[in-house]
Formats: structure tokens, sequence, C-alpha cells
């Protein structure tokens, strides 16, 4: 059986042009290739004074790379920028400041030893009239004043590296505040902001508006679109694929603009009927900021976790590896609880496969053979004597089962394709024996052909009893290939979609819906 | 929960945590005054101070250059070469200015070099560095033809052995430059930049400055400095040696590792640095007062900073 689920069709664009005037800033036709992915194809983009525009999109769908080439630290391959109707260029980012663009960051540009005012007016130093010392008193006197202005009560001589997550994005806010901007950048800003501190900082946006600051605010929270937004701008895939005003558009048509692809997917799978619990996590709570997290895998079945990038998702992984520890409730694997950490979890039958796996997952320049007996090696030799025909009749068993494209299990795995590189890592663990795989991201940097054959795997590994939890951005593959997914927001699960429930949408207005 | 999370770091009383440094400075100190009653002398301590003055015009710049992530191993063998080039130009100019000079220049231009390996080529500063290493060592074998050049004049030899004002001229040499680095690390953009280029290079990048130069400056600082040992290194003995000052790299970095400065990060700070010199400085005189050879001292110098290290990660594990 196949299962192909159709994609609703595209909203229509909806094109219409404001009569405001030159706009601030405007970006036309930008385009920005990176080896193997287009992250900008001819996106135009305008702002004009006073506006809050929103710039929404799912994870990938280019909205930080179209931030990074406003703020030139990205350089667009395409594409023309107009200030005030005049062209300009914006090559580096010194350029983009001149034309008065500030950006807040979401991975922050702090510099950890140095203090609040520092990093505050890094690059721009205040000189003292001793020439070449710094006029320290001016330094924190003007610190203190940017300070003041959104709220934070902290000593602006503290050392950055000292502040928790939530005060340092308020420095990152007010280094950005401080350079007086015409227009602010702002990349996901609340995202680890109190209310409180959240509250502030609408309070000085509406500020900077009444001066006539232009503001570009990317936002996974539908509420903060609708309570901030002047204009909506749409991103899918790296293009425009819609533009709205909040007055005359719905959460679901937002939704909608973000999730429609036309693409056509299918991927072979069969269901059946799912066996023993395998993985059963109860109230589980970790170190690393998960909580409360109930979720069951049986065998033969694929069961997805979704949510944004940063809801806690890989977390979840991690704590069931035994990666991180365990703060609260229990990870039972098998029916028995799970106590070991990362190095027990191989003889526990529990398999990682992790996101980033030229680093994590994989030894590069060792051999195929020698890749795919890493992690069975006391499977392998439990006289703990290696035996190298041994490895590689193993290996040779396993390169014919999984179809892997290798001149010779001889062959360095940094030469093979993404594909056949994931294909080695799944292979090492049906070596060691595992029969929980837990997956990160799998189709990553893998093309679209690869794609069905690792897919085709894994549906193989649950034909054979195995059970699969598989956390993926990707939520078409979600929906293609899940007998069931989990989707978390907040480090938290939100909700549990069942095969009938599950479509990008659902998992979309699941992951980003506000309380 | 927000007003936790915003008076968190509000100014408080802060306790002055001691570093591991200064407990094993103290402690070596100790024992060494109990072990040696001639330690103590005011002769043994100026003397303690006189011969740390050359390790620390490597160690203060070997401070800021660990600071920017990176990392110099040339530094003792560009020190042997520069010494030598300064002996044999005041042997036949007979002037310390061109002496010096010439000195200062062979470090600017390893220091360039190694800055320009690490900053444009993105060579790793340990693979950069050991390369410079090699050649400076081997053109000290070459300029000095594997003998030592002597004949220094009487004026060089002042400038490590008289005094100025009572107080002898290396212990001043020293303190004007420790004072230097101070207000360069702390009160100029150099400085900001230095904690920025190990702490995050983005951050600068994104603040628009042109930080590959800083970098190369870093480097160029730390030669001309190894310049200025050189010309207190050769007053002191007298000559000018082809393998002088081999492996004080090793003394120097250790310094600046006792002294608590982090590899990561852009962590660092100039005092404890001092502190370090002073310890390394205790460490080998007291160890000469008990006749230890110095390959030993060397070991007991490794260990110390094991030891310092150890002291300084128990204390962070602790929340």
């Amino acid at each position: 059986m196949r299962a192909a689920v159709k994609s609703p069709p595209a909203p229509e664009v909806l094109e219409e042009k404001p009569d405001l005037g030159t706009p601030l800033l405007e970006l036309k036709g930008i385009s920005k290739q990176f080896p193997g992915v287009k992250a900008l194809d001819d996106v135009s983009f305008a702002i004009w004074p006073g506006e809050v525009h929103m710039l929404l999109g799912e994870n990938g769908a280019g909205k930080s790379s179209l931030m990074k080439c406003l703020c030139g630290a990205y350089q667009a391959d395409a594409g023309e920028y107009f200030h005030k109707g005049e062209k300009v260029e914006i090559r580096t980012p010194a350029d983009a400041k001149k034309l008065g663009i500030a950006v807040i960051f979401q991975e922050f540009s702090l510099v950890p030893y140095l203090d609040i005012a520092q990093n505050i007016f890094l690059g721009r130093e205040f000189k003292s009239r001793v020439p070449g010392l710094l006029d320290r008193r001016r330094l924190y006197a003007e610190a203190q004043k940017v300070l003041d202005r959104i709220g934070l009560e902290v000593d602006p001589r503290t050392k950055v590296h000292t502040l928790g997550v939530a005060q340092q994005q308020m420095v990152e806010i007010a280094k950005a505040l401080s350079q007086d901007a015409s227009i602010l950048v702002m990349d996901e800003p609340t995202a680890a902001l109190s209310d409180r501190e959240t509250e502030r900082l609408f309070a000085v946006m509406r500020q900077l508006q009444a001066k006539g600051t232009a503001i570009v605010y990317i936002s996974h929270r539908m509420a903060e679109v609708f309570a901030l937004g002047d204009r909506i701008t749409v991103l899918r895939d790296g293009k425009n694929v819609g533009r709205a005003i909040p007055g005359e558009t719905s959460p679901d048509q937002l939704v909608r603009m973000m999730v429609g692809r036309n693409v056509d997917m299918s991927y072979p799978r069969n269901f059946r009927a799912p066996g023993e619990v395998v993985l059963e996590l109860k109230d589980l709570s970790a170190t690393n900021g998960i909580a409360d997290i109930n979720l069951v895998v049986r065998a033969g079945e694929i069961v997805g976790l979704c949510g944004l990038v940063g809801s806690g998702r890989t977390e979840v992984a991690r704590a069931v590896f035994g990666a991180d520890a365990v703060t609260s409730g229990e990870v039972r694997v098998f029916g028995r609880v799970k106590t070991g950490g990362p190095d027990l979890s191989a003889a526990e039958g529990i398999a990682l496969i992790p996101e980033s796996r030229k680093t994590e997952g994989l030894a590069l320049i060792r051999t195929v053979s020698d890749n795919l007996a890493v992690a069975g090696l006391p499977k392998l030799f439990p006289n703990h004597l290696f035996s190298p025909g041994r490895a590689r009749r193993s290996a040779e068993e396993l390169i014919k089962r999984l179809r892997i494209a290798t001149p010779s299990p001889n062959q360095s795995v940094g030469l093979l394709s993404g594909g056949n590189q994931q294909k080695v890592v799944i292979g090492k663990w049906l070596a060691a024996g595992a029969r929980l795989f837990i997956f990160d991201e799998p189709t990553r940097g893998i093309d679209v052909g690869a794609k069905s054959e690792i897919f085709a795997l894994i549906d193989q590994l649950v034909g054979e009893g195995a059970a699969v939890l598989m956390i993926s951005s990707e939520q078409a593959e979600i929906v293609h290939v899940c007998d069931r997914a989990y989707v978390m927001r907040g480090r938290r699960i939100v909700g549990e979609l069942s095969r009938s429930e599950l479509s990008e949408e659902n998992i979309v207005r699941m992951g980003m819906h506000d309380e | 929960m927000s007003d936790h999370a915003l008076s968190a770091a509000r100014p408080r009383l802060r306790l002055p945590s001691v570093p591991g440094v200064a407990i094993v400075l103290v402690a070596l100190a100790v024992v060494f005054a109990l072990i040696s009653p001639n330690f103590l002398s005011t002769g043994n301590l100026s003397n303690i101070l006189v011969q740390s003055v050359i390790l620390l015009l490597l160690a203060l710049p070997m401070t800021l250059i660990i600071m920017t992530e990176g990392l110099d191993l040339s530094m003792g063998a560009v020190l042997t070469l520069a010494s030598l080039v300064l002996a044999l130009t005041v042997v036949s100019t007979q002037s310390l200015v061109l002496g010096l000079a010439s000195a200062v220049g062979v470090g600017l231009a390893f220091g360039f070099v190694n800055g320009w390996l690490v900053s444009a080529l993105r060579i790793p500063p340990f693979v950069a560095t050991l390369g410079t290493l090699g050649v400076a060592q081997g053109l000290a074998l070459i300029v000095s033809d594997g003998q030592s050049v002597v004949g220094i004049p009487r004026f060089v030899r002042l400038v490590y052995s008289g005094e100025t004002a009572g107080i002898p001229n290396p212990i001043l040499i020293g303190a004007a430059f420790y004072a230097l680095f101070h207000v360069l690390l702390y009160h100029t953009k150099f400085g900001v930049y230095i904690r920025a280029l190990g702490g995050n290079r983005d951050a600068l990048t994104l603040a628009g400055v042109k930080w590959q130069r800083m970098l190369i400056a870093v480097y160029m600082l730390g030669g001309a400095m190894a310049g200025f040992a050189a010309l207190l290194m050769t007053a002191r003995m007298n000559a000018g040696h082809p393998t002088a000052a081999i492996g004080m790299e090793f003394d120097a970095i250790a310094a600046v590792a006792l002294g608590g400065t982090s590899f990561e990060r852009g962590n660092g700070w100039i005092f404890g640095t001092l502190l370090g010199v002073l310890t390394v400085g205790i460490l080998r005189n007291g160890l000469n007062l008990m006749a230890v050879p110095s390959s030993a001292q060397v070991a007991c110098i490794g260990a110390l900073v094991i030891f310092a290290l150890f002291l300084d990660g128990m204390r962070s594990r602790k929340p």
C-alpha cells in the first residue's frame, strides 16, 4: 500500500500594493544559494516607516537567511536593495549599519567575558580625551540609559556570561536599540523572555513605531502576529508565498500559506497492527528542561515527534538515550526502567541516529566496514578479540541487506553520498542488535531520491519488529510516514495526532498555537 | 518568576574568591622559607623579582594571545634569535638603540608572520607557531654559526645589572610593561576586541570591526615583547647564545595557565599572569636554593600548573 496524502491547494498570493509612498527599504528579487539548497529564491520585501512587518514561515523557509542578507552577514547572489527609493548595496555589516539597520539576533552575538556595557557598544566605543584610551564613565552612563529604557535592572558592569538566557536576550535588544536604527530587525525576540519582559519589549516597540522606526519581526507566535503586525509576509521554501494585512486574514489562512506545498510526495509504507510496548515515557522531566513527557512507542510503529526547532524534541531523545539526566518520572524500555547512561543504551537495544551524522554518527575517514562494526563490537566479538575477517563478513551482509552503494567495505565513509552515509549509521545499530531506533532529522541533507530509500529502510525495520521514534522538522514526512505523532511546544508535549488526524496544518497549528 | 529573573544579577556583596594561583604562591613561599633560611632575605626576594622579569615580558603578551584562543610556541626561539641579532649588532655598531631596534624588528617580523598565518590563512595557532619556532631556531644557529656571540659592551650589561634610584633596572622595566599591558587590556579598544576575538568573533564581524588586523597585531605585540626580552637576556648572559631561551615559551604558557587565564572564550586577567610568573619564579628560585637540577624544575612547574588548574576546577564545580 502506498500512502499518498494530497496537500491542499496553495492559497492565492495576496498581491496588493499599499499606497504609502516610497518604502523606507525595499528588497527586490533576492536570491541566495548554498551548496545543495536554494535558501532564497527571488524574494521581494518592503517596509515603510513606523510599521511592524511580520515575517512568517516554517523552519527552513528562509526567514533567517533573508534577515542575514538584510544585515550584511550574507551577501545575496542576486537582487537589488532600495533605500528611500535609491539603489544601494548591502555587502557587509558596515553597509547595513550605514543605512540604519540594526538586528536583534536569536543566536546571541554577545561576548561572554565582556560586561553588559562593553557588549552593547562593541565596535562603537567611546574615546576618552586621552588619545588611545576609552571613556569608561561615559560607557557605563550611556549603557545605564539604554538599560533603563528596556527596564533591565542589572548593573551594566556585570559580565555577560553570568547572565541567564532571558537577560542575555534583553542585552541583545539593548544593543540593537542603542544604535538608534531606523530599521530594526527582530528574530523571535520573545522566545526566551518572560511575560513581564515581553510586555516591556512591546512597549518599547510602540515608542519606536511612533518615532517612525520600521520593525521587521520574525515570530512563531500567532498571537504576536495579530497583536503587533501591520503587515505580514509569508515565506515558504525560500520563496514569497503571500502577503497579508492582519485585519484581513486569519491564523488558519496563514498556516495554510506556510505549509501549502505542491510537491507530490509519496513514500512506501506498510502500516501494520502495532505489537508490544517498546518505549514508554511516564511524566518524564529531565535536566535539559523537558517536563511531564508522556509517550508510548510500540513494536512495528513509526511515531513522529514534531514541533518547532527548540521545542524540546532532541532533548526527549537525549533523555531516553541517557545523555541527559532524568529528574522525575521514568523511561521504560522493553518494560524495564532504564537507568544507565548512553554507554549502556546500545546493550539495551536502543539506537540514537543523530541529526549531525557527520560529527556524531560516523567516523568519516574510516571505512564502511569499521563504521558498521563500531557499535556492535561487544556483540560481534564476545571474547574481546577483534577479527578483521569477521568484521568484513558482517559488513558485507549489512551492505547487501541495506543496499548501501559502496565500491567495497573498505571505502572511506566520507566519500559516500548522504543517503548511503545514513544507511551506514542505521546498519551500525542493526549490527549492535538495536530494536528501538530514535531518528533525529533522518533526511537532513539527503536528496529526494535517497529519502524514499531511507524511508523504505525504516519501514523494513519496523516490519521486522523494531519500534521507531522519528524527530523531523519536515512535517510532510511525518504526515506521510508515521503511524502517530506527538507535537511539542515549550519543552512539553501539547498533543497527539492519530493517523487520521495527521496533517501538516494540524501539526503547525498545535506547534505554534498560543494558550 | 520574571521578578526573580531580573533581580538575580543585581549588584550584591562580592567576596573576592581567592584564585588557585595565589594559594599555590603563598604555600610555596612558606615551604621554601621553612626549608631554606636564605629564602626570605631581602637580597633573595629582590633576586626572585629580577629573575622573573624576562618571563613576565613573554607571559604578558602570551596572556593576550591565549585570550584570543591562540597560542605562540615560537616565543622562546624568537627571543633567542633576537638576542643573537642584538648581540651581533651592538658588538659591531656599539649602539644600544640600533641593537634594541634590530631585536624588536626580528620579533615584529616573526609576530607578523604568525599573525598572518593564523588570521589570513586560518592555520591553527599551534601548528603555525610551531613552524615559525623551527624557522627561528634554525636561523639562530645559522647567524651564530652555533657559537656564542661575546664582547657585549658594558652599557648593555647595565640594563640588567644596573640600578635606578636604588631599584634594580629589570624590576622597573617589568613594572612599566605590566602597567602598559594593564592599560592596554582594560582601557583601550584593543583590549575589548581581544576578549571578543576569543569570546565571539562573529560579534565583531557583525559590529563591522575588521578583526583580522587586530589578530595580527596581537601576535606582533608578542614578537616585539620577545625583542625587548632579548635585550634583558643578552645583558644578563653577557653574550648571545644560540640556545639561550629554548623552551622558554613553556614557562610563559605555564605562568599564564597558572594565573587562571582560560584557553577558551576570551576569559583572562593580567594580574593572574603576574601571580603566575612570580609562582614560577619562586619555584625556580627555591629549587635552585635546594640545588635541584633544572630538568627536574621543569617537571615541577608542569605538576604545579596541573595542581593550580585542579584547584580552580574544584572551585568552579561548586554551585
